[in-house]
């Protein structure tokens, strides 16, 4: 499908792999980034992971890393996980009970000063530095993870395969280790695949997004190309957009619910078409009874309403043509707005943000 | 809440327990009852037909747990580890003698390895006599014993997070090592109470030991023979509760020993 690597560094993946009925059939690479590999559980993220660290075995395809050649059906090429410089760390911190932290961390690396210097340099740069001697079990969450951070980078790593390391931690502590990982990227500068299905972990952290769904990569993006301009309905949705009409090109103009919106970007090849527009990029205007009302807009009711402390999510019900719609309003602008006393407002759907795609199926096949 | 604290104080089950508890109570005293009354544990202690039975069995069961240990690990672990339908079935195969009548463990190693067994005339052949050998003794027990140590063993590998091994091959770690510094340790508890029941079982063999090895003093008749043995003379339940009883000290003590060994440093000393 992709060509052999032309870079020498990064990591390339093209494989096939096989879980039971599950068949997964991915492609993507991480040079000096940090990639999330994205989606909902079962779409295959974590099998993706163990055909690179080498523990599940692909039935075709290629996995190189920094100019090595991992796995290669073709030639019949296959490291075993132990000769793979790979740095894996799961969800569980999996730090082995038996041990003390410097022996966990230092469980694969031959005794030596420099192995030594490495622990204690890792130490510091993860604050574990006093944990040394204690077993997993008297560590909280957040410490087993930084621990497990430590041994898989103690070793020379190619590299770093994280999957959904902080989804067993509280959200401050969450926060704490994304920053930390940025900087141990940056001190590191190893590729990085980090495998979440938290969509606003995946937002901080990405360069680059894999979004996976049923074994396959839907869209592999930079980040802000995802999220603004996602390849599908169906990308639409899993990054977040719920607002997802069909449409249909008429000119220049799309239409939707009976209204003609202008948009930007490629046009469209003509025809139906899927419309997103993600619900913080659409705008609520004071409703003028005597003006005309402007291009990509139309009045609407709010029928719904979520508080989400510092966002508030509104439906609105449009009065004439347009589409019912979901809109989300920072806590500011809702209070100057005056939007709890008004519910009879004029939507605007910005142009810029109005993304419009070929149609997809609404039930995409299985073995898309 | 009168009614409540009276149900908490004195629950059904608990009349119940102290029920089961005696059951098994009353027999122990009995025997120690018996023995003091009846018997002569004194010379029991220093005949040499019981000297010999009793170092016979702590010989022989030691030998078979141990034997169990180093063949039964790396095999419990290979079916624990690579689980296919072949392993499932060659898993339930090694439990079937737990639910054997040991009698039938005995004649199914004659039907191997006696002299008309599958096996007899290579044996023969080889100048290799197992009847009445102590060889034959801890072939039974290990045949007889070795499923309790395997199916704990498998029990213990198998409950493991097999994320902790997936991590340590990414870690540098040759098989073999993954095996002896991870999943070992992590197996432990279960390989102990395996350990331990084994032990149990090999020194309580009867059925299989008597019919594949015999009874011959000094050389296949351990404790139980011995005490059926003695049951048998002319000294009857009096001869047989002094041996009983020795056997009784003995197993307590060693029970206690080995839990103490396996409690001693936590589950992951």
């Amino acid at each position: 499908m992709t060509a052999p690597p032309t870079t020498p560094r990064g990591l390339h993946v093209d494989i096939e792999a096989r879980a039971g009925d599950f068949l997964l059939h991915t492609s993507f690479e991480a040079g000096d980034e940090l990639v999330v590999l994205y989606g909902h559980s079962g779409a295959g993220k974590t099998l993706t992971l163990s055909t690179i660290a080498g523990l599940t075995r692909p039935h075709r395809g290629r996995i190189d890393l920094a100019g090595r050649t991992l796995f290669d059906a073709t030639s019949g090429v296959d490291l075993p996980p132990r000769d793979r410089r790979v740095g894996y760390v799961v969800q569980v911190p999996a730090l082995f009970p038996h041990l003390d932290v410097r022996r966990n961390v230092l469980i694969g690396v031959e005794r030596s000063p420099e192995a030594q210097a490495r622990f204690e340099a890792l130490s510091a740069l993860l604050g574990i530095e006093d944990l040394a001697a204690r077993r997993p079990h008297e560590l909280s969450g957040g410490q087993q993870q930084r621990v497990a951070l430590a041994r898989a980078l103690v070793r020379p790593t190619d590299v770093l395969l994280l999957d959904e390391p902080f989804s067993a931690l509280d959200e401050s502590l969450r926060a704490d280790l994304r920053s930390e990982l940025l900087r141990i990227r940056r001190e590191y500068g190893v590729p990085i695949v980090f495998v979440t299905h938290d969509l606003r972990e995946a937002h901080l952290l990405a360069d680059r997004v894999a979004v996976l769904d049923r074994g396959r990569v839907l869209q592999f993006a930079p980040r802000d190309e995802v999220f603004r301009h996602p390849a599908s309905r169906r990308v639409a949705a899993l990054t977040g957009t719920h607002n997802l009409f069909e449409g249909h090109i008429e000119g220049d103009r799309v239409l939707v619910a009976g209204l003609p919106l202008r948009f930007e970007g490629a046009s469209s090849p003509g025809g139906d078409v899927d419309v997103a527009i993600r619900a913080e990029r659409c705008n609520l205007r004071r409703f003028d009874p005597e003006g005309d009302l402007p291009e990509n807009c139309f009045v609407a009711s709010i029928t719904a309403e979520l508080a989400f402390g510092n966002t508030h999510t509104l439906t609105l019900e449009p009065e004439g043509p347009g589409p019912a719609i979901e809109v989300e309003v920072a806590s500011r602008p809702y209070e100057v707005l005056g939007i709890r006393e008004r519910r009879r407002w004029v939507v605007e759907l910005p142009a810029a943000d109005l993304h419009v795609m070929p149609r997809m199926p609404v039930e995409p096949p299985a073995g898309l | 809440m009168h009614a409540s604290r009276s149900t908490r104080s004195s629950p059904p089950w608990l009349s119940l327990s102290l029920l089961f508890v005696l059951f098994f109570a009353l027999p122990l005293v009995g025997l120690v009852w018996r023995a003091s009354t009846d018997g002569d544990v004194a010379e029991a202690l220093t005949a040499t037909r019981t000297v010999e039975a009793l170092r016979l069995s702590l010989f022989t069961a030691t030998l078979t747990t141990a034997l169990a240990v180093v063949l039964g690990t790396p095999l419990a672990y290979l079916l624990a580890t690579r689980e296919s339908a072949a392993s499932r079935l060659l898993a339930t195969l090694l439990e079937l003698p737990l639910v054997l009548p040991p009698a039938v463990a005995g004649i199914a190693l004659l039907t191997a390895f006696g002299r008309a067994g599958i096996l007899g005339d290579p044996l023969e052949a080889a100048g290799v006599s197992l009847s009445f050998t102590t060889a034959a003794v801890v072939m039974a027990q290990l045949f007889v014993a070795a499923p309790y140590y395997l199916r704990a063993a498998y029990g213990g590998f198998a409950s493991t997070d097999p994320r902790y091994e997936a991590v340590a091959a990414t870690l540098g770690l040759s098989p073999w090592r993954v095996f002896r510094d991870v999943a070992l340790p992590l197996a432990r508890p279960a390989l102990v109470g395996g350990l331990i029941l084994c032990w149990a079982r090999a020194l309580g063999e009867l059925g299989a030991t008597l019919l594949f090895a015999g009874s011959l003093p000094g050389r296949t008749q351990t404790m139980p023979l011995a005490i059926i043995s003695a049951f048998e003379s002319s000294d009857g339940l009096a001869g047989a509760v002094s041996i009983a009883v020795v056997l009784l000290a003995f197993a307590a003590v060693l029970l206690v020993a080995l839990n103490w060994l396996a409690r001693a440093r936590g589950p992951y000393g």
